[in-house]
């Protein structure tokens, strides 16, 4: 550890590893809506035209 | 993972501190967002490491309203910025965020010296659309109207990809993703109308809502969609 961040640790009690850590975050894993939610946000629009809602289901081959 | 006890307290404090920023933003008291700077012993240790991750945004509601800064306020965000430089290794963000600070305390400070140069933004030169959102996301402090920088400037080459970052996070149910994508396509030129922004991020709030850091971006875009500038 360098003297700088020695003294930085020192002083505030927490270490720059902490606080860089929480600004690089990692990105979160996808937890994906379920179709009452699609509706909802349909709802919410209005009239207004979102990409938000599901992708049209394509038929199945074979 | 399991969380550190420290990185728990720490992310608590930030939490509080982003709520103080959502009232001052919606209108209520702004004079006290960032404790002041005698607060001693662990209280004020995490306090100040708050303000170091809230970054820039700390000192956002006095910006948009054009407010001067409240003295004490001012000093524990100079001191978080002189506490906590990047370290040596930082990651970008870590450096941009950092820089964020610096400009944001230039300016709510004249006399406060002079920000460092840029950090470079290599990161992100051919950067797919999901992460070059992501990226952006995690810098929604540099997204401000009138303020330009060198990610704003890529920021404003991409906007199609940062909607489709959006729209992504939004299905993702990545709800900070989303509003820190969202509090960018405010300001970017040739967002497309059929992201429905607007609904959209009616949307992340009602679903990330209870979650300040969410709230604080959906709340800095609508001021700035109202023409809020610094």
């Amino acid at each position: 550890m360098r003297t700088d961040e020695k003294v930085t640790q020192d002083v505030t009690g927490i270490q720059a590893a902490d606080i860089e850590a929480v600004l690089d975050p990692v990105e979160a894993d996808g937890v994906y809506r379920d179709s009452r939610q699609c509706a909802a946000l349909a709802l919410n629009s209005g009239s207004t035209s979102l990409l938000l809602s599901p992708p049209t289901p394509r038929p199945k081959k074979g | 993972m399991e969380q550190s006890g420290t990185s728990t307290r720490l992310q608590a404090a930030v939490q509080d501190l982003a709520s103080g920023v959502v009232s001052a933003l919606r209108g209520g008291d702004h004079a006290h967002v960032v404790p002041p700077v005698g607060t001693d012993g662990e209280a004020g240790d995490l306090a100040l490491a708050a303000v170091r991750v809230l970054g820039a945004d700390a000192l956002l509601p006095g910006l948009l309203s054009r407010t001067p800064p409240d003295p004490a306020e001012l000093a524990v965000f100079r001191k978080a910025v002189e506490a906590y430089p990047p370290r040596a290794d930082a990651a970008p963000t870590v450096r941009w965020s950092h820089w964020a600070m610096a400009r944001t305390l230039r300016r709510a400070d004249p006399s406060s010296a002079e920000p460092p140069d840029e950090p470079d933004t290599a990161w992100l030169d051919g950067a797919t659309w999901q992460f070059f959102t992501h990226q952006l996301a995690v810098l929604a402090p540099l997204a401000l109207p009138g303020e330009d920088c060198a990610v704003s400037r890529l920021a404003a080459g991409r906007p199609v990809d940062v909607a489709r970052g959006f729209v992504r996070a939004v299905r993702r149910r990545d709800w900070r993703q989303a509003a820190g994508a969202g509090r960018w396509l405010t300001l970017l030129p040739g967002v497309p109308d059929t992201v429905g922004l607007e609904a959209g991020l009616d949307f992340v709030e009602l679903m990330g809502g209870q979650d300040p850091l969410v709230t604080l971006q959906v709340q800095a875009a609508r001021r700035m969609r109202t023409g809020a500038r610094v």
